[in-house]
């Protein structure tokens, strides 16, 4: 037989499943073994576990806490519960086993951890791995699910860049590896991972104003509610297996499971309420102040005022609006609802659930935000476990109700006399407004978004022999985003009504995509020495299609977005992208003793992104670790130390995001008839970019685990980087896609801290603290004197810096700005900047406590961030220009001896170019630090003892509470764009 | 037999793999064309050809007049100003304090490379097809270095030294660096040579927007006036002049028709593919509401001065604007200013006949023919109303003349592609007229900056002096 075989299918099949039918006798002593489990209080625990060691045949007790299960005299059982002390009993030709589970004062060891492909537990991981789960997540009233981690964990980055609701956060994991770091083109985003299906993490494409940088998030139409889990893997060991993908780390999301198998019906229900408002507002000039301004300006200048250089002066001066107050000072409402259904019995579970979310906007106008989601899953093993199916399904669609415009540019910058908003009979007033009109007009501009999103997987898996297992992943997901934005002739003024036409914008995006993993898992145990191994396949298509029309010049304004009224339709763009992607990977895991861990994992991928001669690459890790408190030596010296472990790894993972098609040389058609155009520069060389990983890591547990430490050292170096190599723009375009000689490299430490600071039956403490010193540095780059990159980075240097000029002061002739001619050229120019300043991070980290009275639950978290940031007054033109200023500007340099960093009122050319030039200076970069209360939550358990009622529960929530910084912009995090939500929610819940 | 069941199986997985890695090929998509394909055969190759003609109407430089030649050099030179300070980048051009960083000013110079780009890829990807049927193929490579050198006049003229790009090839293109004018107009000489050799004297449909041997000749004899070769740009201007195909048009309203009989070269807004403007000029000019953010311009009163009252450019290509306070003059060669639906009556003007009189005479009265000179010059005073100078001033000398050949220009040519900009450069008059006009006047301030983008991405770049 052995020389029999042809690699054909067919073949193999029938013989893989001649082997299925075969099975594996029992022995002939062989009987059913019937117990219950409880806890230390005498009552039942459902869910438990029990698995005769050595083999895969196991059960879980029912919601009596009973069990059953076939053994064999000389077996031994485990009896494992999330929370519970694993314990193990011989057999002992016992018939019936009842069995006490102590809490696990080691619960955080055996806390199961997904990675990906396999799961391991936090005591035996060898990579580095961050979880946060649905409780720390669940009640934050939020639309995207990723701005839930912010400050949760250690290396993980997550801006979030304005408080419009449906922004994509910015995440980086580890620091910024790739050059590329546009909205439209980031090779810094993670990999998204949603119940086993690859999820494409670029931001949905949007064309409004409020939306388009960098668009929406594609994680949005998940419920919040719905998530049991969150892993981020960030070092080599934990993301190799990712391959081409892993490079920037991969976020996991778990939805719900199904567990139920009592039989009996549980529902779960949640309702809050709450209202939301901006969490900041700037200190601007009143209007006494802002004309004096203006005055001394033009008294500066000596210029007369004139309705072109000062229409402002020509209002009514005495007028005052708080134009923050008035277009986005409003308050928000948001209602969330959830209810989640399950059931199940010793084989079948099921989960169904269902949520709503409604949130309004703090503009003025009918805007708003809507949600609602549905979710399954159902979960099927087989009696004996060798079957097992798992189905998971997330629908959501949301409703997002905006307008085209930012409104915050405009409510900072107005004058605060500039004239009425409305008329005596109530009409919109268009009389005396300068160029930018009534700004109550751009809420005519309405953008509306719709999207349905889908994401469903169905995995399987059999026990071919015995532990040996077939398992087949299948995901599809479906994203479907349609953008319309109504730009009305009554957004306008009137008077300009007859060259003005309706029009329409209509963006149509869809992006589908199936993956099928098959994949085989072999594990094994010779006495001390465990193997898990893992041989996978990966097939992946994706289609992402993207249609934008315009509709011309509607004749109704009621019919703006029915493109049947509009006179004329265009087709703007209209494309469909493939994208094909394939990979074979593998594990083998090994445990000697469950002391020493080794971990080999690697990945040989293809992806449809580069041209054939480079279109597949391989990557690889190896990772390690030693828990030494398991040596006899340790064991019995340091009875303090309850659990230490040092691991390490090493290994590579590449990029694949870069945009498709990049390497073929083509044309496309003009918008205008009949032609063909090159709309890029083509090199059809490039290859990967290389992620070499490096980690250390510490993990420690003293006092019987109530202080348990992680310090993570990492080293990451990304090489090859391939860029949008920017270009003169002489060469006819501004980029073209290479591979560029530089080396960027993220090194840094984490550390985490959990400490159980008391821990009584009616009151306990425990503290979460986060840390990361992060450092990005570009170490190498030949010939950057000589290339595009000259004057954007330096070797040496982090990528986020600016290069600037050196303010010196204000001229004491002038009373203007004054920055340094380094080579007294008469220029300034890049030779000029010669300061470097560093933007982004510093450090960063999270604290979070939870303290329990009795039924009483607080919780909160808050977040600091050390970094410096532009300062707000490059959103300014220069003081003394039409305008609202910031308050700052009241200490305007009058005369020489003034010591002050503003200059001189006027709004002379010369003055604003000086202006200009500070603002390329180091003046221009501030101090963005901020201690940040960014979530808090008071919940309080009622002590009700009604039948058929598990528990009930009331809370308060805050978002953003409070926030000190000494940065005077609107939001020392997202600059000059709309602040986040300061939000305070009330909710319940139910479980029954 | 105990391991060959899981050999099997691994060995079903790998064979899976490698069965399968043609999985990865992707086809081109429906929305591009790859570029050997696009240049295998006649029909898309005039395609790609046409491409150029549709961008021409969309580019900054030609088409979006708020970084257009017609506009800035305009400003900067003393025929429009601004009437707004919603529009500081272009302030800048009209105070002549222009920064590096002005996105107009890039916008301009990137917009003229971009075309460039396209004419060499024509020409690289005809030179390098065998498909294509020889007129096609002259046609297209006399059309793209026609139009490169067309781009090329006014990088050279508005920014001095610039790179000469006439590859595709980024690689050296990054790096390229400066070349003198002189070099510069070798290579425009050359182009327009060959383009007059390739190119049919007929335009190859009833539309005067692709470009022919007259339109090459045109450009070509503007080139060696500039060049201050008298003798080649008289002989052109006049065979141009005696081309059946162009003739001076009596009637001032019907110059700036599609296809009007005086036009030479001209681009329709077909081009760039919507219908929510006729000619970017007539939007962008014409005064029909208060001066503001999206009418930021104006004719100056100097240039307003210089018409004599019953001119009939003065009536007929002016329009007034009147607020409670001030009057506006506004340029009304385009009278359309906004969409009509597809329905375009106006094309934009690049090339025409007008110019070409005003070569010869130039050319002539360089040479000291003043009576020919002033034969060639009264074709355009008296289709303007205006009584001839061989009537008014028979015994004119050079020197005047030249002057009032400059006048004409400047009356006739206002807002059309920064002719008095150039002109006042190449006459040397420059400093001379500027300095009363603008109080920031510089001599360097005649080219404009190097865009800062581009200084910082090319390192071979070296900045104008001045700035």
């Amino acid at each position: 037989m052995k020389n029999n075989y042809t690699p054909v299918y067919g073949t193999g099949l029938i013989m893989l499943l001649l082997y299925l039918c075969s099975g594996q006798a029992f022995a002939q002593d062989t009987y059913t073994l019937t117990g219950t489990v409880t806890d230390t209080t005498g009552l039942a625990i459902p869910g438990v576990h029990v698995q005769r060691i050595g083999s895969l045949t196991g059960t879980t007790t029912n919601f009596e806490g009973n069990y059953r299960i076939e053994v064999q005299p000389n077996d031994s059982l485990s009896y494992t519960y999330m929370g519970f002390a694993t314990q193990i009993v011989a057999v002992n030709h016992q018939k019936s086993i009842h069995i006490q589970l102590y809490p696990s004062a080691q619960a955080l060891d055996e806390v199961v951890i997904n990675a990906g492909y396999y799961t391991t537990t936090e005591r035996e991981r060898t990579g580095s791995i961050e979880r946060v789960t649905a409780q720390e997540i669940e009640r934050q009233p939020i639309a995207n699910p990723l701005q839930a981690l912010q400050g949760r964990m250690a290396g993980v980055e997550v801006v979030q860049r304005s408080g419009v609701t449906g922004l994509a956060a910015n995440i980086q994991i580890r620091g910024q590896n790739s050059l590329r770091n546009s909205p439209n083109n980031n090779g810094n985003l993670p990999l998204y991972i949603i119940d086993g299906v690859p999820i494409n993490s670029s931001p949905v494409r949007s064309s409004g104003l409020q939306t388009n940088n960098p668009g929406l998030d594609p994680l949005n139409a998940l419920n919040l509610a719905n998530i049991e889990s969150i892993e981020v893997l960030k070092d080599a060991d934990a993301t190799a297996i990712y391959g081409s993908r892993g490079a920037n780390g991969v976020i996991l999301i778990t939805t719900k499971q199904a567990k139920d198998q009592s039989g009996k019906l549980k529902v779960n229900a949640r309702l809050y309420t709450g209202a939301a408002e901006v969490s900041h507002k700037m200190e601007l000039l009143n209007t006494r102040q802002y004309i004096a301004m203006r005055e001394q300006a033009l008294a500066n200048d000596g210029v007369e005022a004139n309705e072109y250089n000062a229409p402002d002066l020509f209002w009514d001066t005495t007028r005052y609006t708080d134009w923050q107050e008035v277009l986005f000072g409003g308050t928000a409402t948001i209602t969330n609802a959830n209810i989640a259904l399950s059931s199940g019995n010793e084989t079948t579970s099921f989960l169904l659930g269902g949520g709503y979310h409604k949130e309004g906007t703090v503009y003025p106008g009918d805007f708003g935000y809507e949600k609602a989601t549905a979710n399954l899953n159902i979960n099927h093993h087989s009696k004996d476990q060798r079957l097992q199916l798992n189905f998971s399904s997330n629908y959501g669609i949301d409703q997002n109700q905006l307008f085209n415009n930012t409104l915050v540019g405009l409510a900072t910058s107005l004058p605060p006399n500039a004239p009425e908003l409305y008329t005596d009979t109530g009409d919109l007033n268009w009389e005396n407004w300068a160029w930018e009109g009534n700004p109550l007009a751009q809420l005519e501009k309405r953008q509306s978004l719709n999207s349905h999103n889908l994401f469903s997987n169905l995995s399987f898996s059999y026990e071919l022999f015995k532990n040996f297992r077939f398992k087949a992943n299948m995901g599809y997901s479906h994203l479907n985003n349609e953008e319309v934005l109504e730009n009305p002739k009554s957004a306008y003024n009137p008077d300009n009504w007859n060259n003005i036409y309706s029009s329409s914008t209509h963006t149509h995006i869809k992006r589908k995509s199936w993956i099928i993993e098959p994949q085989l898992v072999y594990d094994h145990h010779w006495k001390k020495l465990e193997l898990n191994t893992l041989a996978g396949l990966t097939f992946q298509k994706s289609q992402d299609d993207l249609l934008v029309l315009m509709g011309n010049n509607y004749a109704n304004e009621n019919s703006i977005g029915n493109l049947t009224a509009a006179e004329e339709v265009r087709v703007e763009t209209d494309q469909a992208i493939d994208y094909r992607y394939q990979a074979i990977f593998g594990r083998i895991g090994l445990n000697w003793d469950k002391k020493y861990y080794l971990n080999l994992t690697g990945r040989r991928d293809g992806s449809s992104r580069f041209g054939s001669e480079n279109r597949f690459a391989n990557f690889g890790a190896i990772g390690a670790a030693w828990i030494f408190t398991e040596e006899a030596f340790i064991k019995n010296n340091l009875s303090w130390l309850s659990f230490g472990k040092l691991r390490g790894s090493y290994g590579t993972t590449g990029s694949d995001q870069i945009p498709d098609y990049g390497y073929m040389d083509t044309f496309e058609p003009t918008p205008g008839p009949g032609g063909l155009y090159p709309v890029q520069l083509t090199n059809p060389n490039y290859s990967w970019e290389v992620n070499k990983k490096l980690e250390a890591a510490l993990e420690l547990g003293l006092i019987d685990n109530r202080i348990n430490l992680e310090i993570n050292w990492y080293r990451n170096r990304s090489s090859n980087q391939l860029v949008g190599y920017p270009l003169p723009s002489t060469t006819g375009f501004t980029t073209v896609q290479a591979n560029f000689p530089a080396t960027v490299q993220n090194t840094g430490w984490e550390l985490g801290l959990t400490t159980r600071n008391i821990d009584r039956e009616n009151f306990s403490w425990t503290t979460h603290l986060n840390f990361t010193l992060p450092k990005n540095k570009l170490i190498a780059f030949r010939d950057i004197e000589n290339s595009p990159y000259q004057n954007v980075y330096r070797v040496g240097q982090p990528l986020n810096i600016a290069l600037r000029y050196r303010y010196l002061g204000i001229d004491p002739e002038t009373g203007l700005y004054q920055v340094e001619d380094v080579n007294n050229d008469g220029s300034y120019d890049f030779d000029d900047r010669v300061v470097v300043e560093h933007l982004g991070r510093e450090y960063y980290g999270g604290i979070q406590n939870g303290i329990r009275w009795k039924n009483i639950h607080l919780d909160f978290l808050f977040q600091y961030v050390k970094q410096q940031n532009y300062s707000y007054l490059t959103d300014y033109t220069a003081p003394g220009n039409y305008g609202n200023k910031p308050i700052e500007v009241l200490q305007a340099w009058e005369q020489p001896g003034d010591d002050t960093h503003i200059q001189q009122f006027s709004q002379s050319s010369a003055a604003n170019s000086a202006y200009a030039n500070a603002m390329r200076s180091d003046l221009a970069i501030t101090d963005a630090s901020f201690l940040r209360l960014k979530t808090a939550t008071l919940s309080y358990r009622l002590p009700i003892q009604t039948k058929g009622i598990e528990t009930v529960r009331i809370y308060m929530h805050g978002q953003n509470l409070l926030t000190l910084t000494d940065f005077r912009g609107l939001d020392p995090e997202g600059g000059q764009s709309l602040p986040p939500m300061r939000t305070l929610t009330m909710g319940v819940e139910f479980n029954f | 037999m105990k391991n060959l069941k899981y050999y099997i199986s691994f060995m079903l997985l790998l064979g899976s793999f490698t069965s399968c890695e043609d999985f990865v090929d992707v086809e081109v998509p429906a929305h591009k064309t790859v570029s050997a394909t696009v240049f295998s055969n006649d029909q898309s190759a005039q395609s790609a050809m046409q491409g150029i003609y549709n961008e021409l109407s969309r580019a900054d430089f030609s088409g979006r007049m708020a970084s257009a030649v017609t506009v800035l050099a305009g400003l900067s030179a003393d025929n429009l100003k601004t009437t707004t300070s919603s529009h500081p980048e272009l302030k800048e051009f009209y105070e002549n304090l222009i920064l590096p960083s002005n996105t107009n000013n890039f916008n301009l110079w990137s917009s003229i490379y971009n075309i460039i780009y396209m004419c060499n890829a024509v020409v690289e990807g005809v030179e390098n097809s065998d498909g294509l049927s020889p007129e096609v193929s002259d046609r297209l490579i006399g059309q793209a270095k026609c139009i490169r050198a067309f781009g090329y006049f006014y990088l050279t003229n508005l920014y001095g030294d610039v790179p000469l790009i006439t590859s595709t090839d980024y690689r050296t293109n990054a790096v390229a660096p400066q070349q003198a004018p002189q070099e510069i107009y070798v290579q425009m000489v050359k182009d327009l040579e060959d383009a007059l050799e390739l190119l049919p004297l007929e335009y190859p449909n009833a539309e005067r927007t692709a470009v022919n041997q007259g339109t090459a000749m045109a450009l070509l004899a503007r080139v060696y006036l500039y060049l201050q070769d008298w003798t080649q740009a008289e002989l052109l201007s006049n065979e141009v002049i005696n081309n059946p195909n162009y003739t001076l048009l009596d009637s001032l309203d019907e110059v700036f028709l599609a296809n009007s009989q005086e036009a030479i070269w001209q681009i329709s807004p077909i081009g760039a593919g919507n219908s929510l403007t006729n000619t970017p000029e007539g939007s962008f000019f014409i005064l029909n509401s208060p001066p503001g953010y999206s009418k930021p311009v104006a004719l100056t009163e100097s240039l307003i001065d210089t018409f004599k009252p019953h001119d009939n450019r003065r009536v007929d290509w002016i329009g007034t604007y009147q607020d409670e306070t001030t009057t506006f003059y506004y340029p009304y060669k385009y009278k359309i200013p906004y969409a009509t639906g597809a329905d375009y009556t106006e094309y934009s003007m690049v090339l025409r006949l007008a110019e070409q009189y005003l070569i010869k005479s130039e050319a002539l009265a360089r040479k000291g023919d003043l009576n020919n000179a002033v034969i060639a010059l009264d074709k355009i005073r008296m289709r303007a109303g205006l009584d001839p100078l061989s009537s008014i001033a028979p015994n004119i000398q050079q020197e005047a003349l030249l002057d009032s050949i400059q006048l004409e220009k400047r009356r006739e040519f206002f807002t059309e592609w920064g002719h008095r900009w150039l002109d006042l450069k190449h006459t040397g008059k420059i400093d001379e007229v500027l300095q009363d006009e603008k109080p920031y006047w510089q001599g360097a301030y005649q080219y404009y900056p190097i865009p800062e983008e581009d200084l910082q991405n090319n390192p071979y770049l070296t900045q104008n002096p001045g700035y």
